[in-house]
């Protein structure tokens, strides 16, 4: 595959040329209650060609069928000679890689008959909605500076959905678990779908949160959640590189919050989902500071907007599939525990009326505004955890909120969930969030305030 | 390529087989920030195989050629379960123009100069514009062991633009965008240009936000969060499953009598018609709520098949995965032509409002429990309404409520009826919702 790879890359005449193939097999079971609702197994393959003229616009060509590798090679040249850009696109040096990067399979899902996966989530799954699927993809990607690499990729994920009704009331409890792993890695996974389902009936009899302005501290599943939906999409410089308004908006030495806060961006951390050696465009990944004690310090780049400003590639320029070309985005985001910040006891302890949201249901922001669902949460009562509520929604203003971030525990752990990421139409990109209990002095909770 | 494929399948599953091969190639443009960036190209051709072997069902997908499909469908039905799923015989097609010429034969120099003439005249001091241009065309093929089945050739043509301002910490996006299946006329140019501005002039002042129990006008774009719980409860899938507040309710007076609410695959010129569905069942309009009374509910074969009901037409699959009841070209209300008279924004329904909101965007619509009905969301984009005009943007506002409570008392419908995406809505405006500030 890579000697007919850098041959078709050698008729470009394009400035610049890559190619990256994909093939990808996966296996998915589901169930609906008892029964099982499907279980398949796929396979996908294809490519996408991307090239550059001087003082032309990206051309890119995807494709499913490797019989017509070299005619898109040539329509991805010729599209970018379509396409005049002034000022022309300028991409930042990355140093030419070689590398062939097989990840620990863990257990190759490959190996693994589909009706022991189906036994695997029956075992774990009660009356909910439960969805196993794995995938191995195998990659190549080369570019006409040389860079040339192969790396087998592994994902594995699962998931339950617990309904519990009762006289019209519906409630649910979700466990999600994402691991760019194998078979392995998914043994002995029946305590979460247990509890989750616990939990969706406990809410049956649990009251709605009273709206209102509260303290309100966030697990770490759900601060992970708010540092990549409500900062972390900020941080992408495809959003500001090219907008003077947005670049001020963000520009690096800004305060963001309290010297507690510090965020990053770490694609290269062992182990995770959005953990890879190299991004969709061959540059290395790496550990990008985003917010050191509160000040922004950083942004995540491809080479052309790391060109564009004068920064450095940080190795973020993903896409989640050979249909689409690489985009600025996440890999595993964090907030940093802070060292001698102590336990979510000492968070609390002060709190005379607050929630403790935890987990997340959803998550949206625009921008500066935002909003997301928890799973579920408690009421905090002078210094200690008390009820379980439900509908916990917290809505903000981005600045606002990570300005009254004002306690941080040192318990900071990575959220290895399922799901993903969206941005421009390519939805799921795996991407892990991380974060400790965080304490927000005052945030929005519900939306019923003055209801009829 | 795909009658082998079932011929096949239905001599090796003794219950028979159905498949769907589809080819899509996509050309787009893509201005960002005020210039033009990239032109892209896109060739997909797949096949999702669905066997049905000693009465147990399974179903597999492929992109690559030489896969071994009809293996990995066997062994899915090996697993799956038991399900007296019958094939659709052959049935008459009703007649439907899916191709355009004009769309499919547009250059990539005609797409370049939709955009640029798009840029042009939304351009406005301080603002950044995207504009993305999409054209597509598709071949379809379905077939099945029981004889039925058949072929179309589809066109697609999407234009999108964002006007971005950000003054301070305040971020202003407003977007639209104009989705069928032949080119776009001037004049459909001319309203998304048209409407985009008319939104932009109105957020440009800021007023602050009411607070209470008030009227609340939804544009067709900001009746998502209302329509989403409605449609979710009307699959029969939801239905099937329990979780479903209108599984027992057919026959009933649910909602306000102006509420009607129709499935409608024939339509011409939109890019989610089709003469038939991905399982070979012919298309239909659907009335699945006429005049607040439940009707009926979508499903596709297997949906059905569980039901014991028939397969209304709504049967979708991708390549990867099996078919799941989907809905077409959702129609709340009558079935009006399109206006050709640009209507100002509110669609009329502003007059009678003393103190109000007018809500074009919420934030976070899915999230939560949506099939209960119950939202509560942030504004995206909203306006005041005071004394029957729009003052200004609000921000820092969330609207509550239940949208089923809502949709029993509709205060009115709006003149101004358009296509957002799939769905065909008019604005229309609710009393006492619940509207708070922060």
């Amino acid at each position: 595959m890579i000697d007919r790879l850098t041959a078709a890359l050698a008729r470009s005449r394009a400035d610049y040329t890559e190619i990256r193939v994909e093939r990808t097999w996966s296996t998915a079971v589901t169930f609906r209650g008892r029964r099982l609702e499907a279980a398949t197994a796929s396979e996908d393959q294809g490519g996408c060609a991307r090239a550059l003229h001087a003082g032309g616009g990206w051309g890119v060509a995807s494709f499913t069928s490797l019989g017509r590798l070299e005619a898109m090679v040539t329509r991805a040249a010729e599209l970018s000679r379509a396409v005049p850009v002034d000022p022309p696109i300028r991409l930042a040096d990355v140093p030419p890689h070689q590398a062939d990067a097989l990840l620990d399979l863990d257990g190759d899902v490959r190996d693994v008959p589909i009706a022991e996966k189906k036994r695997l989530l029956e075992a774990y799954n009660g009356d909910t909605l439960a969805v196993y699927r794995d995938e191995v993809s195998e990659y190549w990607y080369v570019n006409s500076e040389g860079t040339i690499l192969h790396e087998l990729r592994p994902e594995v994920t699962l998931s339950g959905t617990a309904v519990a009704r009762r006289n019209g009331t519906i409630e649910k409890g979700l466990e999600s678990i994402g691991l760019r792993r194998g078979w392995h890695s998914v043994q002995d996974k029946a305590a979460g779908f247990r509890e989750v389902a616990e939990r969706a009936v406990q809410l049956l009899d649990a009251p709605r949160v009273k709206g209102g302005t509260y303290p309100v501290i966030l697990d770490p599943e759900l601060a992970g959640v708010f540092i990549h939906e409500a900062f972390g999409h900020l941080s992408e410089a495809d959003f500001v590189y090219e907008n003077p308004q947005a670049r001020e908006m963000m520009t690096l030495g800004r305060r963001f919050g309290k010297p507690v806060l510090n965020v990053g961006d770490n694609g290269a951390a062992p182990g995770l989902r959005g953990t890879l050696p190299f991004d969709d465009e061959g540059t290395p990944t790496r550990d990008t500071p985003l917010i050191k004690e509160g000040i922004l310090v950083g942004r995540l780049h491809s080479r052309e907007t790391a060109a564009a400003m004068g920064e450095r590639p940080s190795g973020n320029a993903r896409a989640i599939s050979f249909r689409h070309p690489p985009i600025v985005r996440m890999t595993n985001t964090y907030i940093a525990g802070a060292p001698g910040g102590g336990s979510f006891e000492d968070l609390i302890g002060d709190v005379k009326l607050g929630v403790y949201a935890c987990g997340a249901f959803g998550g949206q922001t625009m921008l500066e505004n935002f909003s997301f669902t928890a799973a579920y949460g408690r009421m905090i009562r002078d210094g200690r955890v008390a009820e379980l509520v439900k509908d916990v929604v917290l809505a903000g203003n981005l600045f606002q909120t990570l300005d009254r971030i004002d306690h941080i525990a040192a318990d900071c752990r990575w959220n290895q969930m399922g799901g993903g990421c969206g941005k421009a139409g390519q939805y799921p990109l795996a991407v892990t969030e991380g974060a400790p209990h965080v304490r927000i002095e005052e945030v929005l909770v519900g939306g019923d305030v003055g209801a009829a | 390529m795909i009658a082998p494929l079932v011929e096949l399948a239905g001599r090796r599953a003794d219950g028979g087989a159905d498949a769907l091969w589809r080819r899509v190639e996509r050309t787009t443009v893509a201005f960002e920030w005020g210039r033009l960036k990239s032109a892209g190209t896109t060739e997909e051709a797949g096949a999702n195989l669905r066997v049905r072997h000693r009465g147990r069902v399974g179903v597999a997908g492929t992109t690559a050629v030489e896969g071994n499909v009809l293996d990995r469908a066997l062994a899915s039905a090996e697993l799956g379960e038991e399900l007296d799923l019958a094939f659709p015989v052959p049935a008459p097609i009703p007649p439907l123009t899916t191709f355009f010429d004009r769309a499919a034969k547009a250059s990539l120099d005609e797409l370049i100069g939709i955009g640029r003439s798009l840029l042009a005249r939304l351009e406005r001091q301080g603002c950044r514009v995207n504009v993305a241009i999409e054209r597509e065309t598709t071949a379809t093929r379905v077939a099945n062991s029981a004889g039925g089945g058949g072929e179309y050739r589809g066109t697609g043509f999407g234009v999108s633009a964002d006007v971005w301002r950000i003054a301070g910490d305040d971020v202003l996006v407003v977007s639209d965008a104009l989705e069928g299946a032949d080119l776009p006329s001037d004049e459909g140019l001319t309203a998304l240009v048209a409407a985009i501005n008319a939104r932009l002039d109105h957020a440009l002042r800021v007023v602050a936000p009411p607070e209470g129990s008030l009227p609340v006008v939804f544009t067709p774009a900001g009746l998502s969060a209302l329509m989403l719980p409605v449609t979710q409860a009307l699959s029969g899938k939801a239905v099937l499953q329990g979780i479903s507040p209108l599984g027992a309710k057919v026959g009933e007076q649910v909602f306000d009598p102006q509420f009607s609410l129709t499935d409608d695959p024939l339509r011409v010129g939109r890019t989610a018609s089709r003469p038939l569905d991905d399982e070979c069942v012919p298309s239909r309009a659907l009335c699945l709520v006429e005049r607040g009374v439940v009707q009926r509910f979508i499903y596709d074969l297997e949906t059905a098949a569980r039901a014991k009901a028939e397969s209304t037409g709504n049967g979708r699959r991708g390549i990867f995965g099996k078919p799941v009841p989907a809905y077409t070209n959702i129609v709340l209300g009558d079935v009006g032509a399109q206006h050709a008279a640009l209507l100002p924004l509110g669609g009329g329904l502003l007059a009678g409002i003393t103190d109000g909101l007018l809500v074009d965007e919420l934030i976070g619509v899915g999230q939560g429990n949506v099939t209960g009905g119950t939202f509560s969301h942030p504004v995206a984009l909203a306006y005041r309404i005071e004394r029957g005009e729009i003052t200004g943007r609000v921000k820092d506002a969330a609207v509550a409520g239940n949208a089923y409570e809502l949709w029993k008392r509709v205060g009115s419908f709006g003149n101004d009826a358009r296509w957002t995406g799939s769905r065909w809505a008019p604005s229309v405006l609710f009393e006492g919702v619940s509207v708070a500030r922060r």
